[in-house]
């Protein structure tokens, strides 16, 4: 396996306060790569330097060899980098296939999407509508969608990008038991073709999904390694899973 | 074709059928047919705005200057043809302010195609410019709105301070009817009304089918959230400075008209009070379709009419009231309010049909008589 994505001692500070101080890390292609710790660790400023969103003070991001340390949010998007945030954000004035529409952006240049005209309806929207079970729901705004449909609406969204490298937030926060087996499904459907980067809490489900696991502390990386390894880590205990007890977190 | 084109397009016919007939309803009163026409070139900033507030989310209280530039465009060729008699060819007052030649940039106005094409392009230039400026730096929100106030004012006082070429204050009176061959356009005939009309259907159409395109959704998708679509790979600075440079060019239109109408180009049509008034227009009638705020442009121009020939100095206060009402209560205008309720009903449906067909599965064993009497609402 080749590496896809590398961050070599990256720092980001606020005011001040290092929310990531030194932190390496690499992603080979195909891979699922979990991030757990606790709150203010640092793994959602991790998902904010991968796809743009903020800037590192120092240290360097590659990706496919290439530097993407300073280029703009759209075109690492357009490199094949994919993020779902905490947050569900999907356009809510626009109705659920208009929001994959918008997602379907291979071609993302002005000149050529003033001549397409509206939804492009086919097999690929289909698919994607009923592998989330929107297929019923398709022409309403989403801002009436339930707050579990919403999720499935932005990780559908994700689908359609097609990016290389997805980043999740938190994908199953707010999700029912049933929701949080389903999603598990279908990352493992996504793993055939993506490489997964997921931050998430819920310990149950990273049982489920994960391979490798990351733990950071403190904007660093603590441990690395496999779920049982990482379970039994005495430093990670101490940091973060101890505290609260494993797998009740 | 679903509803979602059907509905909205049924309302543009109806709409356009609705203009083409008010001259044979109007019969002999030019005076109202006149009127009329103001008020549709008034439409089409409206219109603009709609594009770039409306689905885009770029508050433009400037968009007077575009207007504006494009009155003036208009006025400078028509000033030069009704002074086709005077010495050297030289506008009226450009003798007063002692300008011995006319300006080198006078020159090509001689031509009305030069005049037209200036009276869209300088607007769009401009506002690509200021766009271009703007989104890179990712202003956004009530910062656009200040910034597009403040361009506004700069041009304003531009042309209220090159009197010599200008006309200053007064502006640019007593000009020429448009000529188009043998064609000449009266601003109380039919066939200016016929010319207003035309262009402002033309861009309700246009507008409709681009905010249609997957351009139009983009734009909407960066109103709703525009961090969110640059994680896409869309280039938000230039889908926004694009619908800015577009809507700029309408509002520009639109200025070509409204002097031709008033036979006069002055500063007040770059200036601060019409281009707010653009701002209520859209919102009383609702900012988020091209139609709505055509409509509120001339429904709250008609009613300024007649409310100012009833009450003359209170008519400015209770236009003032209508906006207070409308912006508390119905915050997306009236066509907001009808869209609003469309979509409940529609969102009602399909919940209802989709339990329906729920209950419908489950009770299957139970017979079909059971699931029939549960699936009627």
């Amino acid at each position: 396996m080749t590496d896809l994505l590398e961050l070599k001692g990256v720092e980001v500070s606020f005011d001040g306060f290092k929310a990531v101080d030194g932190l390496d890390l690499t992603v080979a292609e195909g891979e699922l790569l979990c991030l757990l710790g606790a709150n203010g660790a640092g793994k959602s400023t991790t998902l904010d330097l991968i796809c743009g969103k903020t800037e590192p003070t120092a240290g360097s991001i590659r990706y496919r060899g290439k530097s993407i340390t300073r280029i703009p949010e759209f075109r690492r998007s357009r490199l094949g980098i994919g993020r779902k945030f905490q947050v569900p954000s999907v356009f809510k004035e626009l109705t659920v296939e208009q929001n994959l529409e918008v997602a379907r952006s291979r071609h993302p240049g002005v000149m050529r999407n003033l001549r397409q005209l509206g939804v492009r309806r086919g097999n690929r929207l289909d698919e994607i509508l009923e592998l989330v079970g929107l297929a019923d729901r398709r022409e309403v705004r989403s801002e009436y969608l339930s707050h579990g449909e919403t999720q499935w609406l932005e990780i559908a969204m994700l689908v359609m990008q097609d990016s290389q490298l997805i980043l999740m937030d938190e994908p199953t926060a707010g999700m029912t038991i049933a929701e949080t087996t389903q999603t598990s499904e279908l990352f493992r459907r996504l793993r055939s073709r993506h490489t997964l980067v997921v931050v998430e809490h819920d310990m149950g489900f990273v049982r489920q999904i994960a391979e490798r696991i990351t733990v950071m502390h403190q904007g660093r990386v603590l441990a690395e390694g496999g779920v049982a390894e990482i379970e039994n880590n005495r430093a990670v205990r101490d940091a973060y899973l101890g505290s609260r007890g494993i797998g009740h977190a | 074709m679903s509803h979602r084109w059907f509905l909205p397009l049924l309302g543009y016919v109806v709409f356009a059928a609705a203009l083409l007939v008010v001259p044979p309803i109007l019969g002999d009163n030019v005076f109202l047919l006149n009127k009329f026409s103001r008020y549709l070139a008034l439409a089409l900033p409206a219109v603009a705005l709609s594009l770039s507030w409306g689905y885009s989310g770029i508050l433009n209280l400037g968009q007077g200057a575009s207007f504006g530039l494009g009155a003036y465009a208009i006025a400078m060729h028509l000033k030069l043809v009704a002074s086709a008699s005077n010495a050297n060819g030289l506008p009226d007052f450009m003798g007063w302010n002692n300008v011995p030649a006319l300006p080198w940039f006078w020159e090509p106005f001689h031509s009305l195609g030069f005049a037209v094409l200036a009276g869209i392009a300088v607007p769009v230039i401009l506002s690509a410019l200021l766009g271009g400026f703007m989104f890179r730096a990712r202003i956004a929100g009530v910062f656009v709105a200040i910034i597009t106030l403040a361009m506004l004012v700069v041009v304003n006082l531009l042309f209220i301070d090159q009197q010599r070429y200008t006309g200053g204050f007064n502006g640019m009176t007593d000009l020429a009817w448009l000529k188009i061959g043998s064609l000449e356009f009266d601003p109380y005939s039919r066939a200016f009304y016929y010319a207003t009309a035309g262009s402002l259907i033309a861009a309700l159409f246009a507008g409709f089918l681009l905010m249609r395109s997957k351009f139009g959704l983009v734009l909407q998708a960066i109103r709703s959230n525009q961090e969110r679509v640059r994680y896409f790979g869309y280039d938000v600075a230039r889908y926004q400075t694009v619908a800015f440079a577009i809507s700029a060019g309408i509002a520009g239109i639109g200025g070509m008209f409204y002097a031709m109408v008033l036979e006069f180009a002055s500063p007040t049509f770059m200036g601060v009070t019409l281009s707010l008034s653009f701002v209520i227009w859209c919102a009383v009638g609702g900012r988020e379709s091209l139609l709505a705020a055509a409509i509120g442009a001339i429904v709250v121009n008609a009613i300024q009419g007649s409310l100012s020939e009833t009450f003359l100095d209170t008519s400015q206060l209770l236009l003032g009231a209508i906006f207070v009402l409308v912006v508390l209560f119905l915050p997306r205008g009236l066509g907001g309010l009808i869209d609003d309720t469309a979509g409940r009903l529609r969102a009602i449906k399909q919940r209802r049909a989709a339990e329906a067909a729920r209950a419908a599965k489950k009770t299957d064993a139970a017979g079909p008589g059971v699931a029939q009497r549960e699936a009627t609402p």
